[in-house]
């Protein structure tokens, strides 16, 4: 109606959409929050990679079957029959024996080999931690102890605009979970001498040795920060869907975020993700349809590559300024 | 009370010594069979043309190679090697050749990152930032401030080091080495690609730092007029072996340093 024939498709994508979001605000908002909760747990993702990428300079491919092996030990643990927060607690143990197991077995014997031997290695770890979890676990979803962990479910109405908006209690934990957990590491990665240590570790591993720094102790000590945010993660992730080994591709989709956000940088983890999230839903229900759908899975990518072209180092990523 | 490996050395006395050192990276051979001592409380100078060794020498002293042969005594204790990390908690603090600071930090946090080893709270108080971590980090920071002070680099303290320009790079990783407190403080060539004023302000450093606190420098140098004024006593290698060893007078005069230098028709 608004679109004359020679502008029809600028209209479309210029337009159209706009006017849509004004014309049903309700729909728009919704998409919205949802939008920011899937980004939520894309930050979750991120931050486990940014916390390794920081300290080693690893991109560590293994993050998301981290989030996948954290949940099912927890599931695991509680099938026979441990205590929720017993289960929580081991859960948490046994990310850091994993650490303790990469940081020796891995990283070790790999000290000082370029980056993308490193990478490699964390492609072989995920490889490995598949065939391990599905040996214990057994292949098949399983269903995340959402109530016995307290974790509210439900949802809140709140009327808008003539329409309604509904808000997941669950989704709103989430959000809550993420964003303390993301002070406390800004927090800790800024002011502190274990913070100060990781990133000096990232910097220079000799300068960093000659101060007295043992990058064993550093590398364990990410890897565990890791591990955890991979359990928080996937508890979060698992209560939205199931736990299962699907899971483990959302690594790929932390990748964008990262890209958006900057490799280096907490807050940006946490605002590409935020961004890659809502851009995603809101791409998908207004531009969507002129593409014939399914934008969604593509979309984050698309965007990670504008990005590229105009910011290398992310919307946060230090800038590569240096005298040489 | 004081564990059995730190014997307190007093001035004058041996703090570190090599003994018959040999190190070598597959066929070649970088040093032969070296021994000297470093004595508390003196600048002692390691000089000898490209190549021969005086890096290496440092990273045995250091704990980064582990030489084939050879003993090294820090404080009395007898090691076949020495491992990064028991070198800095026993007190050895040193600097680059090519400046090995951490780029993307600030002045000031390159900085704090040398007391790493004098900070001990641990991992759940650093996590929360409170209580005794946050007294901790406050009362180290009023040494760091001291530290930039004393080298005169109070406006770069929140620049992130990689964009300084070398010769206040060179002054920053000094300060950290600082900020360790050490007993022994190895610099391997301070002075490198420094102007002329850059230079005196440096050895002024080093005497100060020498005076004022008492630490025993060991240093790398190639500028002789810089090593005959600081140093109390010179060690010379070539081709990975020692040729002398004295005070600058008489390893001036040494005819074999001389031949180095210059080179001799065999």
């Amino acid at each position: 109606m608004l679109c004359v024939k020679p502008y029809n498709m600028l209209c479309k994508i210029f337009v159209i959409p706009f006017w849509e979001m004004w014309d049903l605000p309700d729909i728009f908002v919704q998409t919205l929050w949802e939008g920011l909760v899937g980004g939520t747990l894309y930050s979750l993702i991120a931050l486990g990679f940014v916390l390794v990428f920081k300290a080693s300079g690893v991109f560590n491919f293994a993050q998301g079957i981290m989030v996948v092996f954290a949940a099912l030990s927890l599931v695991g643990l509680h099938a026979i029959g441990v205590p929720a927060f017993l289960a929580l607690a081991l859960a948490a143990a046994i990310m850091f024996v994993l650490a303790v197991t990469v940081e020796r077995v891995v990283l070790r014997p790999l000290v000082n080999q370029p980056d993308i031997i490193l990478f490699m290695a964390t492609f072989g770890l995920t490889y490995f931690l598949i065939g391990f979890g599905e040996l214990i676990f057994g292949g098949d979803p399983k269903v995340m102890i959402t109530k016995e962990l307290y974790i509210p479910t439900g949802t809140y109405s709140i009327d808008f605009a003539g329409g309604r908006v509904e808000l997941q209690k669950l989704d709103i934990t989430a959000m809550v979970v993420a964003s303390t957990m993301v002070g406390v590491l800004a927090i800790f990665f800024s002011k502190t001498r274990i913070g100060r240590a990781l990133r000096a570790v990232a910097d220079s591993h000799k300068a960093a040795l000659s101060v007295g720094i043992s990058l064993n102790q550093i590398w364990v000590i990410v890897w565990f920060a890791a591990g955890l945010v991979a359990l928080v993660t996937g508890v979060m992730w698992g209560a939205r869907s199931e736990v299962s080994f699907a899971l483990e591709i959302i690594a790929l989709k932390a990748l964008p975020v990262l890209i958006l956000g900057g490799f280096t940088s907490i807050p940006g983890a946490i605002v590409g993700g935020l961004i890659i999230g809502v851009g995603e839903k809101v791409g998908e229900l207004y531009w969507g349809p002129l593409f014939g759908r399914g934008i969604e899975s593509w979309l984050a990518f698309m965007i990670a590559l504008i990005f590229l072209l105009f910011r290398p180092q992310g919307l946060f990523g230090e800038k590569i300024i240096e005298r040489v | 009370m004081r564990a059995p490996d730190e014997t307190t050395i007093k001035a004058g006395q041996t703090l570190l010594s090599v003994q018959n050192v040999s190190l070598s990276f597959g066929g070649v051979k970088a040093i032969r069979d070296v021994s000297f001592d470093i004595k508390k409380g003196e600048i002692r100078a390691i000089i000898g043309p490209n190549g021969a060794g005086k890096t290496s020498m440092l990273n045995v002293i250091n704990g980064f190679y582990h030489p084939q042969e050879g003993e090294i005594t820090f404080k009395g204790v007898k090691r076949k090697k020495m491992r990064p990390h028991d070198a800095a908690t026993g007190g050895i603090a040193r600097t680059f050749q090519n400046v090995a600071l951490f780029r993307s930090m600030t002045t000031l946090d390159n900085i704090m990152a040398g007391r790493t080893l004098r900070m001990n709270k641990n991992f759940f108080w650093q996590l929360l930032r409170y209580g005794p971590a946050e007294r901790e980090e406050i009362e180290h920071r009023r040494k760091v401030e001291e530290i930039i002070d004393f080298l005169e680099i109070q406006h770069i303290r929140r620049v992130p080091v990689g964009r300084l320009p070398y010769g206040l790079q060179k002054r920053v990783e000094l300060g950290r080495a600082l900020a360790m407190e050490p007993e022994l403080l190895l610099l391997d060539e301070p002075m490198a690609g420094m102007n002329l004023e850059e230079k005196e302000d440096m050895c002024r450093y080093v005497i100060d730092v020498n005076n004022h606190y008492g630490t025993t420098i060991a240093l790398i140098e190639h500028d002789m007029g810089v090593v005959m004024d600081l140093a109390n006593r010179v060690v010379v290698l070539d081709y990975g072996q020692k040729i002398a060893d004295g005070t600058p007078d008489e390893v001036k005069s040494n005819q074999a340093v001389i031949d180095a230098y210059l080179g001799v028709a065999h």
